[in-house]
Parts: structure tokens; sequence; C-alpha cells
């Protein structure tokens, strides 16, 4: 939106004293290359700009939304929202928007849709899947660049901007014969960190691994390692209970336990956007400064992450912070090492479709995919088939025994109704007694 | 928009270009939520367009999207969609192909009993309130919802066959829920269901009986805080339409998106068991299984006088008498499967890129009441009102939970247990079928979630069920 719409916007809404307001002004664009079987799927480019207002009146309040703003449309939904805001019923809990006016330093990105042509992605492309094509594999996944300028106006003199253009590069191969998939990924904001040499080398050691002997597992409890994808997405389920608003409707694992020893004391997890490996954020929906925040210390539940207005109905501290960059500190082991620790187990590479059983008890299901491994007298020897899991994660997160001595970025497209890129850091972690309850009896 | 549409498609006749098709949606939204009895959220979004074009060049899709209709940014979505398809046809193996077909020029109209938007706003405030208040947190239950969503999409959709065809219609959203808690531990209980949208307007509400179940929820979620889980290692199962709707959806739909038998969906939303050689022979399900996708039947979400490429709405048999003989297709899968298309090819909004999808998915109607069938059931289990669900890649594995199960011994319902879990791989369980209710059960139930694609959509869709029973399911599943 040009600044001529939003002064408008802000000009009318200060002709009303009695009237309080949220802005967030979105201008998003992607570039999202698809592509399956070494080859283009789709080339897709879109742009969309957003103006998200709420608009209080004590304890009433009306939101709208509207796509590619202009004055007339802005004050039409403003004439709609005069016409509603007094008939609305109140709501206790609400006394105030955010108030934290402190700020990021604003970073004004590259524009990575500009920095990595179509052209450029294709010539990436096409090297990989000359290497994959010499195993018998062939490529399917995406290569996305979004860039994304956020801007947050309160009525409490709260004005922000920031700037976002991450990158999320996926490739699974998939064998042509039996199936076998294996997955790389590489995610930041810096495309420079983007090594192909090194991406085509770990992706090529998967594609090997893959083409051993494939086999089925009984139902059981098998010690694992888990890659850290894997143990990303764990902590990043966690981190549902984590939240104020989990916390205010009784559903957290954490209820009652802030200060109390929940994991064991090797188990360290941050939530630092200052990380130089993660995707970075500045500030929350609110506009309140996201920093640095321990969740767990040392196996000490320490935080929930609790934004203006739960932390007014729960008298929970406030802070900007929810969980879209954490952090599991790393141990001591070596990832060979930990392999080698292992009579018979399993090495877990990705995770799909999981969903909550129970919140409160972390009690979750979900499947393996991507790459299932049979570790048997600490090496892996065999593919298996993808596996079913039936596990509480405060669980997973007590039987952790061992963490590698290595951290690794983990990008993740959060890809329902909107999509974005973020990201989220991890070892390798080796976890005890992990309950697999079924086969799928397909890779 | 149909005069705009029109305008785009005429600088998209071009040699250079094999296929194109624009769509252009003009879509009004509507939230309303009420947490813990009182007013949390009301808001809108009113006459929001998207545009989409997409041109097949080189037998390389282009897509481009925008928000923005004025004439430079039309000029320049136009150029950037070209270009795609210009630039990614230099990264193709096997151009995308299909042959021509007819145009259609229809237009539909569809008005609910009580429209949403053209409410007062005390009225429908004032009816939500009621119920709010109703299930606010007292006693056992700490936590309660009440949530509306109210959605009208006006779209125009043209190619350079000919087609050229519009739709108007409203769907709505009703949901509440309540938990419960004894301080230690939570249990749920939602009505009417994970499955609870459907085309209409805010009559939905009252057909739903939500003010006649506010006791029920109330009570069940409090009795379910004590109940039992059950214990058989398996038994027979009775699903109800609400969640037999799921899981149609997610063993039998998504399985049946043909474009998962090539991979275009693997990097999210997976792939398919089916390989294209089990079409007409794969015995999916028992003899009285049958499984249709309708996007003719005005009463369900999927309805449409043409798919998001132009094929023609139409009544697809998937599966027929327990054997599988059809997919849900695009125009170029259907060809390289030597299907006709089955005009499944949805996008959620103009500028999404249209994805093979469910429309009306349906399970047809057998014979017998409900009541009939429980009566009917020596052991065994009545499931419903979905808790959880997965299922694998490959759509073969699944596991769902219910919020509430009611145990039947000797034809009779004897008490509930809590977050009934049963597993089961898709073939296996659909040959198990035995008994499915007849058509004074079968319904539509709905949802606005049903997520697929990359960037990511959300396609509201309906599927037509009657309560089934399943024997001998896997309902041992440790926690």
């Amino acid at each position: 939106m040009q600044s001529e719409e939003l002064k408008h916007l802000i000009d009318r809404l200060t002709k009303h004293p009695e009237w309080k307001y949220h802005i967030v002004y979105t201008d998003w664009q992607t570039d999202f290359f698809r592509f399956y079987q070494s080859q283009t799927n789709y080339n897709i480019s879109k742009t969309v700009s957003t103006l998200d207002v709420t608009i209080y009146k004590e304890k009433k309040s009306f939101s709208f939304n509207i796509d590619q703003p202009t004055i007339t449309r802005i004050d039409s939904a403003l004439e709609n929202t005069i016409s509603a805001i007094d008939t609305l019923p109140e709501d206790p809990d609400f006394v105030d928007v955010e108030n934290d006016l402190s700020k990021n330093t604003e970073k004004v990105k590259q524009n990575n849709i500009l920095n990595i042509s179509l052209d450029k992605k294709i010539e990436i492309l096409a090297d990989i899947s000359k290497e994959s094509e010499k195993l018998g594999y062939r490529l399917f996944g995406t290569f996305i660049c979004n860039y994304q300028h956020t801007q947050i106006i309160n009525s409490n003199g709260l004005d922000k901007e920031e700037w976002n253009s991450p990158i999320y590069f996926e490739v699974k191969a998939v064998h042509k014969e039996n199936q076998v998939t294996v997955l790389e990924t590489y995610g930041g904001e810096n495309w420079e960190s983007f090594i192909k040499e090194d991406f085509i080398s770990h992706l090529s050691l998967k594609m090997q691994s893959a083409l051993n002997e494939r086999i089925d597992v009984e139902p059981g409890e098998y010690d694992v390692i888990l890659a850290p994808r894997c143990i990303a997405e764990y902590m990043q389920y966690l981190s549902y209970g984590l939240s104020a608003r989990s916390y205010d409707q009784k559903s957290s694992y954490f209820q009652d336990k802030l200060g109390q020893q929940v994991f064991p004391e090797y188990i360290t997890i941050t939530d630092d956007p200052t990380d130089k490996d993660i995707i970075s954020v500045d500030y929350n929906n609110d506009g309140h400064i996201y920093n640095p925040l321990s969740v767990i210390d040392k196996g000490v539940f320490k935080s929930f992450f609790c934004n203006n207005y739960y932390s007014f109905k729960t008298g929970l501290p406030k802070n900007g912070n929810n969980g879209s960059c954490l952090i599991l500190k790393e141990g001591k082991e070596t990832l060979d090492s930990m392999i080698t620790s292992v009579k018979k187990g399993l090495y877990i590479s990705s995770l799909h479709y999981m969903n909550f059983i129970n919140e409160r008890e972390t009690s979750v299901t979900g499947l393996t995919r991507d790459g299932t491994f049979l570790i048997e007298d600490g090496k892996i020897t065999k593919v298996v088939n993808n596996l079913r899991f039936t596990e509480k994660i405060a669980r997973i997160f007590e039987h952790i025994s061992v963490l590698e001595n290595k951290s690794y970025t983990i990008p993740f497209s959060e890809n329902y109704e909107f999509f974005g890129i973020s990201s989220a850091k991890a070892p390798h972690v080796l976890v005890k007694n992990f309950n697999i309850t079924s086969s799928t009896k397909t890779i | 928009m149909k005069t705009k549409v029109q305008q785009i498609l005429s600088k998209l006749n071009t040699p250079d270009i094999t296929f194109a098709d624009v769509r252009i949606t003009k879509t009004d939204q509507e939230q309303i939520y009420f947490q813990n009895g009182f007013l949390r959220n009301f808001g809108s979004s009113l006459d929001s367009y998207a545009l989409g074009i997409r041109v097949l060049i080189n037998g390389c899709w282009g897509f481009a999207g925008t928000r923005n209709l004025s004439d430079n940014s039309i000029d320049k979505t136009v150029k950037l969609a070209k270009d795609n398809a210009i630039h990614g046809s230099k990264f193709i193996q096997k151009p995308v192909t299909f042959m021509p077909i007819e145009p259609t020029l229809a237009d539909e109209v569809f008005l609910p009993k009580l429209n949403p938007f053209k409410m007062d706003n005390e009225e429908k405030l004032s009816y939500l309130k009621r119920i709010a208040e109703k299930i606010k947190p007292d006693g056992k239950i700490v936590h309660s919802y009440v949530y509306g969503v109210f959605f009208h999409q006006e779209k125009v959709y043209g190619n350079t066959e000919g087609t050229l065809t519009s739709q108007s219609f409203y769907n709505t959203l009703p949901v509440m829920s309540v938990i419960a808690s004894d301080g230690n531990h939570i249990q749920t209980r939602t009505w009417p269901g994970h499955m609870s949208a459907g085309r209409g307007g805010f009559e939905l509400f009252e057909e739903n009986k939500f003010e006649e179940n506010t006791d029920r929820i109330i009570k069940e979620a409090g009795d379910l805080l004590s109940a039992p889980r059950i214990e058989d290692d398996r038994a027979d199962l009775i699903i109800g339409g609400g969640h037999l709707a799921l899981q149609l959806h997610e063993s039998v739909g998504h399985a049946t998106e043909a474009d998962r038998i090539f991979g275009m969906e693997i990097s999210y939303a997976g792939k398919t068991f089916i390989k294209p050689q089990m079409i007409g022979s794969l015995k999916y399900g028992s003899d009285i299984v049958n499984v249709y996708s309708d996007s003719t039947n005005p009463d369900g979400m999927g309805f449409h006088p043409v798919d998001d490429e132009g094929v023609p709405g139409q009544k697809v048999d998937i599966i027929k008498d327990g054997i599988l003989i059809n997919q849900q297709t695009s125009r170029d899968i259907a060809q390289r499967l030597g299907l006709n298309p089955g005009s499944n090819m949805k996008a959620s909004f103009g500028d999404d890129i249209p994805l093979v999808r469910m429309t009306n998915l349906c399970l047809a109607p057998q014979k017998g009441s409900l009541d009939e069938l429980i009566a009917n059931t020596d052991r065994g289990y009545y499931v419903d009102f979905t808790k959880t669900w997965s299922i694998d890649d490959n759509r073969n594995n699944f596991q769902f939970t219910t919020e509430i199960g009611w145990k039947i011994v000797n034809g009779k319902i004897t008490g509930i247990v809590k977050e009934p879990t049963y597993f089961g791989i898709t073939t296996e369980f659909w040959n198990s079928c035995d008994w499915i209710c007849g058509p004074e059960e079968w319904k539509h139930h709905g949802t606005f979630h049903c997520g697929k694609g990359e960037p990511g959509q959300a396609m509201q869709l309906s599927h037509g069920v009657a309560p089934a029973r399943f024997k001998n399911t896997v309902v041992k599943v440790k926690v």
C-alpha cells in the first residue's frame, strides 16, 4: 500500500479518540518453483498486499481485512465498523493494545526473488538431477523465494517495520524402481550460504544409503536416532503447550510446571531470533519485539510464550515470542559415535502427518517418511518401510539420552492457508524406548 | 468480472500459447468467535478480488496471480505467467498435453435461506451469544467456544477454448466446543463435529440443532473424564456420519487424487499406494462399497458448472461394487491414464493454481437406520466426533481417535468410552465394511480446511455418507 492510503486510514482513526486500533500492513510476494520427476511442474508468481485492522471501543472490538487497499475500500470498511461496533458484546478480558515501543535494528533485506532467477534455479536443479540419475533417482520438490514487508502500527504510538526474504529449497530423491525416498533441504535468507557441491554431496550420501535392502519391522519400543528435522518438529508441537493461550485453556502440559525440572538437565531450548543460522523474526503479530527467550534451561521449564492479550488475562509475563525460532542446544557426541552405540534400533529422517490425541498429555500419532533405516550392531544396514508412532512428546524429550555435538538449521514451510517459511535448529538425538505402533507396509 | 476475463483472454489468444485460462474470484468472509461466553473476535473481509492467469507454452505450465486488478497489474501478471512457462519449459522431459473439449457457457447462482451478509449483526450475535452463554465455563467445563465462518464467493472462469462461466455461492462453517477438566486431565466435546461445514448460510446453525445439544456436550465432556478406554484388541466398529466423512476423505478421497500417482504433490501432501495398473481391478472395498465424485449435486460445496480448467461438472463412479474403476483427475492426468477428465481441478481463490481436488465425494447409501444397525450388532463400539486423524504418505496406514465412543453389547448401548482409537490399512478396512445405512441416514458433511498444494490452499468440499459398520477393526493402540 502507498503511504497515502495508510496516512488516510490513520487520519480517520485518530478522529475517533475513543478508539484504540491495531494495524498490520503486509506486502508479500512469492516465486514458487515446483518440480516433479526431474522436470518442471509449475512456476508460480504471486503478489498480495493485505491490510489487517482491529478497532477497539472500550471492550468492544471489530476487525477487518482488505486485500489491495484503496482509500475507497478503507472508507467503506470504516463505515461498516462505525455502524457495527456499538452493537457488539464486550470482551471483559481486553485491556489495551500492545505498548512495547522497543525496536529491533531495521534491516532492509535483499529480495531473493530477484536474487535467484528461475533460470538459476533450473540450472542448479539440472546439476543435481545429473547426479541423482546416476544412482537411479528422480527429483521432486520445491524451490521457493518469498519477499515480505510488514508494517505494524497501533494507537499506543507503536510503528514498526520488518523485512524478510526467506529461501526454501527441498529436494526429494525418489528411486525409480523401489520408490525409496530421501530428503535434502536448504533454508535461510543469505543465498551466499548455499553451497551446491555440499548439497549434492549430502544428498548423494543419502541416496547411496537408501540403495540397501528394504525390510519391515514389528511394532514395539526401539532406540531411535532422530534426525534434526524430526526433533525440531517435535519441539514445534511441544510449543503448543508453551503458549499462554493453551495455559488459559487448561490444555498445557506445562500447566503448573513453571520452575520445575521437566526434562533431563542436558535439555536446553531457547526461542532465539538472533541466532545467525535462523530465519529472523523481529516482532510478533502485536508488534512486541521478539527477543531471545529461555524456554527450557537445563531441563527446567522457564517461560510461556505470552502476548499482550493473554498477559492481561492470565497474569503471565509478556514477551514477543511464539516459537518461530526454536533452538535445541547441542550435546557432546558425534553422530557416528551415537550410531555406533546402538545395538539394534532405527534412524528416522523425517516425520509426516502428526496430530495431537490429547494436547494436555502431549500424546500424538504420526508417521516416518523420506528415509527410515535399521541400525544393527552400530551400523546403518537396511531401509525400513515407513512406520507409525504413537507417543507422548514430553516422554520423547524425557527419553533423550544423547545429543549430537553439532546443530543443523531446519527450514519449515508453513503451508496451511498462508504460505510462510520459518526455521529451527537442532542436533541429532538418541531416544530410548520410542514407541512404534504399526508399519505402513509401504515406502 | 466477465468482461475483464474476456479482455484478458483476448491477450492470450496468440500462436505461442497452446491453452490459457483466466479466473477472477470476488470473496466475502465473516467470522464470529465467542470464547467462554464472550465475543472474542468479530471480523470481516469483503469484496476481496483475486486474479489468476495460467498459460501452457512449449508443453509447460506458467502461472501468475495477483489481487491487484488494475490494467497495469494485469499486463504485468500476463507477462509473468508467460515468462514462467517459457523459462520453465527449459526443464521439461514430458510436455503437458490434453484433448480439446467443447466450450461451456453457464451461470449458476445459489442463495442461502438466511444470508449472513445481509442479516442484522444483532440477530446473528444474539443467537450465538445465547449458545455461548449456555456452554460457558462452569463446574468441570473450563473452556468453551462457539464459532461461525461465513463465506460467499463469485467466480468467473474463462479459457481459450471458448468456455465462459460464472458461479455465486454461500458456505458456512458452524461449530461449538467445550473442554472439561478434573485438574489433571482434559476431555473435549464438539458439535456437530469436525466435518460441520456446508452449502448454505446462517440457517446451518438451526439445522444442526445447536441449542438442543449444548447440555449434551457439557454432560458428555464431563463424563468422559472418568470414562474407561477400549480394552479389546479388535472390535466391530460402527462409525457415525461426521467421522466417516473424514475416514472417506483421507483413505479414499486423497488416495484417488491421480496427481499423487505421478508424484506432483510428494513434497507436501504425499503420494498414493494406487498404481495405474490397479484401476479396473483393485478390490478396494467390500461389494457394498460404492464411492462417486459428484460435482453436479448443488447441495454440496463441491458443486460447479465447470471445474477450474473448463471440464463440465459430472458424476463419476470411483469405486463400483468394491472395485476401483476410476480416479479424480485433471485433463492432462486423465489423458496419461487413458481416462476421461473427472472435473476435479479446483483452486481456492483466483490467484491459486488449480489442483486435483475432491468435490462432493460420496459413499452411496445402502439400507437400514442407525438404530437398526446398532440393534444388529452383538458386540462393538459406535464412534463419532473426530478428535485425531493421521494417515501415511501413501494413504495406506491410518489411525483415528474420536472424542467419544459408545459400547454396544447384544444390540444395546451400555456406556461410553473415552478417546476410542483405531488403526487400519486402507483396502483391508474398506473390505471389512459389512453394513452401510440407508438414504434416511445419508447426508452431506463438509470441511473448509482440506489442505493441499504448494503454495498451500484450503479447499471447501463435501462428503455424502451414512453410518457404516466395519468388522474386526484393530482398536488396541498403546498411547
